[in-house]
């Protein structure tokens, strides 16, 4: 039996990569509708409609402290203090310059156990308290994630109500009628059935797939497209593949008008390879973004000796 | 007042005592040789204030991580990223001299007015002369307490040829000089200038107005103080022409009223002991010839007798115990007679090297080997042949620096020994004269160019003995060198490092990274080949960095065709 075909990803190793294998495509939940756009299941060349703003909305994390409430009964308290930022980078394509705007940070921690504890210190160091009532360690992580996730929502529906085009990290969480499309750059759900998921390797760069509908049926359901990237050489079918996500509430026509933009824009701001360890996939404005934000945070040994201090300072 | 505001200083990288760098603010900008101020607050030692110069500005994105990503910013607009312009600033003076480098954030301002003058130490200088028009359009000064002995001496000119800066920059200082008696003060007055005009005719026009002299330049000297006109006394001098007939008229071939002819009579020529200057080759001196040399002057000296009724012209007879007290009156064919260089030829060999083949008196020859002899008479011919006419009897026509303020000494047609002999006799003759005073007033300036080949690196001449002579003790003397070179670095170590104030205009490349110019900041050297004529570089004790400044045009015309001839009376006009 001959040795199958072997590729590498474009990915830098320790970003995972975007084809999850532990999770590899596995069968998608809920309903998946591929009959929502009419016309030939085949791909389909995406428009520019000339859209004089995008603007492109990422947040970034940082867990700077392990936190704990000592008792006197027991093991501590375990708690987390952590620091994320969220902004946009607004690309004026008229003017032709891309520019960072709406930096938010905002520092947490969070404790589990539902225990609360004021964590001293000052701005810009000074640290808001929440707490979960879990007692799973990994629960504090993703309840800071999704303190995150939650600042990036409001920051892409402001923007949304000024009436300009985002592109948000990550699916769409919030289907209110407005021109949003979430950016997914990892795929760990197979949402096409077998019989329809080989147009995925039929795309161009440029081309996108027709539209379907996840959720279906439900209060959460999503439009969503595959498109591929530019990339010096397709190395397997889904290389340089991302998936797109618009709010189920707008109408098939305006769907279809997004997806098309989406797919002619995307390309333009694709990474080339060697300037992002998760190129093309980790586009550019949002690469800068992503360090700008990380710039936000401050100086994590300077965040950390900060905190410290205040906390010795207050016991 | 204006918000001079112009940036804070930059956090990234470290500011030090002796540079720092300015993120200069998006409405403002700064260039090379702005001057700018800023105040330290400083634990216990108070405010601190800050004074520098700009030597390097830098633009960069930030942002920009791959070269490529430019073309995203500026063309495609997909990647953000700031302008940022930067400004490198060498720190010029700290006032109180508290040294501790400025803080971060702290707020940076274009030093004017008085400020200006603080971070170029203008407020401390006794007596500031401006030396040119700094990129503000204002004079920058030069502390003459270092050019005129006080506690300097000595200029330096450095500056590849063709450009013709380094003359043109030693003649606008002298103006300056000569034109700000105010400011020179006691110094001014009876101030002599001796200038040697050492190739081309451009110094024998000094006293003509400039025809291209125009509105633009009379701002500039405007600026400077100093009313713009030709030097008002100046006398011009060129050596006597060879082969004239017997009489003494000038050889000046571009300009000739005016200018007087000059020569020694063997008189003055043997009681200076000029022959020295014969021998200035840098060889010379590595064989015996300067031993045969010294004992023929001194020989000269004591056998040399007037004669009566030919002045200038002397008879050599061995002289009585008590030496020649009275002119000879009767001189028959034996004696000999010298009227005319040749003579003085003629007589020495016959003295050196008797043809009846007796050996020669030791009190002339020492005695040397007989190669030496005939080198030394031999020596004797040749510059028969390249400055006798520089020696006739008669009156004495030599030099009267004293006639007008500025002296021009024209020796550009003359050979470069007889330059050499020509320099020698008049550099000497400033010296002895300022050494039997012993008074470091009036001042006496000598402006020399191509210093290098009186005054070379290597080697050993009686001219080069004389130019570090006054290089190391002319400051007291009050005999001060203005000496301009292509290459400071073939110019005697003593006199560049004497010389308290050092100009340089554009350098060739190479020349700009020798040791000679390390009083230059490396950005100064780098933009030393790009420099304008008429911009130079001067460094002086009083202030630490090197200051670019520029000299306007001249009103004095620095060629034939220049001069302005719309003041010469008509001469069809009756009297």
């Amino acid at each position: 039996m001959p040795s199958p075909r072997l590729v590498v990803e474009s990915w830098d190793p320790s970003y995972g990569a975007p084809l999850a294998p532990d999770e590899a495509l596995a069968p998608s939940e809920g309903q998946v509708d591929c009959d929502a756009e009419p016309g030939p299941w085949e791909p389909r060349p995406g428009e520019d409609d000339g859209v004089a703003q995008v603007c492109f909305v990422d947040g970034v994390r940082r867990i700077d402290a392990r936190l704990a409430i000592p008792r006197a009964d027991g093991m501590p308290i375990p708690g987390i203090a952590g620091s994320h930022a969220v902004g946009a980078v607004v690309w004026d394509r008229l003017g032709r310059r891309s520019e960072v705007d709406h930096i938010r940070t905002r520092r947490l921690a969070v404790f589990s156990s539902g225990a609360e504890a004021e964590v001293p210190g000052e701005p810009p160091v000074s640290f808001d308290v929440e707490s979960e009532p879990s007692d799973d360690p990994d629960r504090l992580v993703a309840r800071f994630h999704g303190s995150m996730r939650r600042a990036e929502a409001e920051l892409i529906a402001e923007l949304a109500d000024h009436g300009t085009f985002v592109i948000g990290d990550g699916p769409v969480n919030d289907t209110r009628r407005r021109e949003v499309v979430g950016y997914v750059k990892t795929h760990r759900v197979a949402y096409l059935p077998p019989e329809r998921a080989g147009i995925v390797g039929q795309l161009a760069p440029g081309l996108r797939t027709p539209l379907f509908v996840l959720g279906a049926g439900g209060t959460f359901a999503r439009w969503s497209w595959y498109q591929r990237l530019p990339l010096p050489e397709v190395r397997h079918a889904w290389s340089g593949v991302v998936r797109c996500e618009a709010p189920g509430s707008l109408p098939l026509v305006d769907a279809a008008r997004l997806a098309d933009r989406t797919a002619a824009l995307l390309p333009l701001v694709a990474a080339p390879v060697h300037t992002d360890p998760r190129a093309p996939q980790n586009l550019v404005p949002i690469g800068a973004l992503e360090r700008r934000l990380r710039h936000a945070l401050g100086d994590q040994r300077l965040v950390y000796r900060a905190l410290l201090h205040a906390v010795e300072g207050a016991a | 007042m204006t918000d001079e505001r112009v940036g804070r200083v930059l956090g990234t990288r470290d500011a030090t005592t002796r540079a720092f760098r300015v993120l200069v603010d998006d409405d403002r900008y700064l260039q090379l040789d702005d001057l700018v101020e800023l105040r330290t607050d400083v634990p216990e030692a108070g405010e601190v204030a800050t004074y520098g110069i700009v030597t390097e500005v830098s633009a960069t994105y930030e942002g920009a991580t791959y070269d490529t990503d430019t073309r995203r910013i500026a063309e495609e607009g997909t990647l953000p990223a700031e302008t940022v312009r930067t400004a490198e600033v060498a720190i010029t003076r700290v006032d109180p001299e508290v040294w501790v480098s400025p803080h971060p954030g702290e707020r940076v301002r274009r030093a004017v007015d008085a400020e200006r003058d603080k971070a170029l130490y203008v407020d401390e200088m006794r007596r500031p002369l401006p030396i040119g028009i700094g990129r503000d359009e204002r004079p920058v000064f030069l502390d003459l307490d270092f050019f005129d002995g006080v506690k300097g001496g000595h200029m330096s000119i450095s500056g590849i040829s063709g450009v013709a800066t380094k003359t043109s920059f030693a003649l606008f200082f002298l103006r300056m000089l000569t034109g700000s008696p105010a400011v020179v003060g006691e110094g001014a007055t009876n101030l002599r200038v001796l200038v040697f005009n050492v190739k081309g005719e451009d110094l024998l026009w000094l006293d003509r107005p400039n025809a291209h002299f125009d509105a633009a330049a009379r701002e500039g000297w405007d600026r400077l103080g100093v009313t713009p006109e030709p030097f008002p006394s100046v006398s011009f001098w060129a050596p006597a022409r060879a082969r004239a007939g017997g009489v003494v008229v000038p050889d000046a071939s571009g300009r000739l009223e005016g200018v007087e002819a000059f020569r020694w009579t063997p008189r003055e020529f043997i009681d200076e002991g000029l022959l020295r200057f014969l021998f200035t080759d840098a060889g010379d001196q590595r064989n015996q010839l300067s031993f045969v040399e010294e004992r023929v002057r001194s020989q000269l000296k004591r056998w040399a007798a007037d004669l009566v009724g030919e002045p200038g012209a002397v008879v050599l007879r061995q002289p009585g115990p008590g030496g020649h007290t009275t002119p000879v009156a009767d001189v028959d064919d034996g004696d000999l007679v010298v009227r005319e260089f040749s003579d003085l030829v003629t007589a020495l060999e016959s003295l050196l090297d008797p043809t009846d083949g007796t050996d020669p008196d030791p009190a002339w020859t020492g005695r040397v080997q007989g190669g030496t002899i005939a080198a030394f008479v031999r020596r004797l011919y040749a510059a028969q042949h390249r400055l006798g006419h520089l020696i006739g009897a008669g009156e004495s026509r030599r030099i009267d620096r004293h006639k007008s303020q500025v002296s021009v000494v024209a020796i550009q047609n003359l050979h470069d020994l007889a330059q050499r002999f020509v320099v020698g006799a008049l550099l000497q003759e400033v010296f002895t004269e300022k050494e039997q005073t012993g008074q470091r007033l009036p001042l006496s300036v000598i402006v020399l160019d191509e210093l290098n080949k009186y005054a070379p690196r290597d080697g050993a001449s009686p001219l080069k003995e004389m130019l570090v002579d006054i290089a190391q003790r002319g400051r007291s003397l009050g005999v001060l060198l203005v000496g301009a070179q292509q290459t400071a670095s073939r110019v005697a170590q003593e006199v560049m490092e004497n010389a308290a104030i050092r100009v340089a205009g554009r350098l060739d490349a190479a020349e700009a990274e020798r040791p000679e110019y390390g009083w230059m900041l490396p950005s100064t050297r780098a933009r030393a080949r790009l420099l304008k004529p008429g911009t130079m570089v001067v460094s002086q004790p009083s202030i630490p960095v090197p200051i670019v400044a520029s000299f306007p045009f001249p009103p004095w015309a620095t060629r034939a065709e220049e001069v302005d001839h719309s003041d010469d009376p008509d001469p069809f006009d009756a009297p």
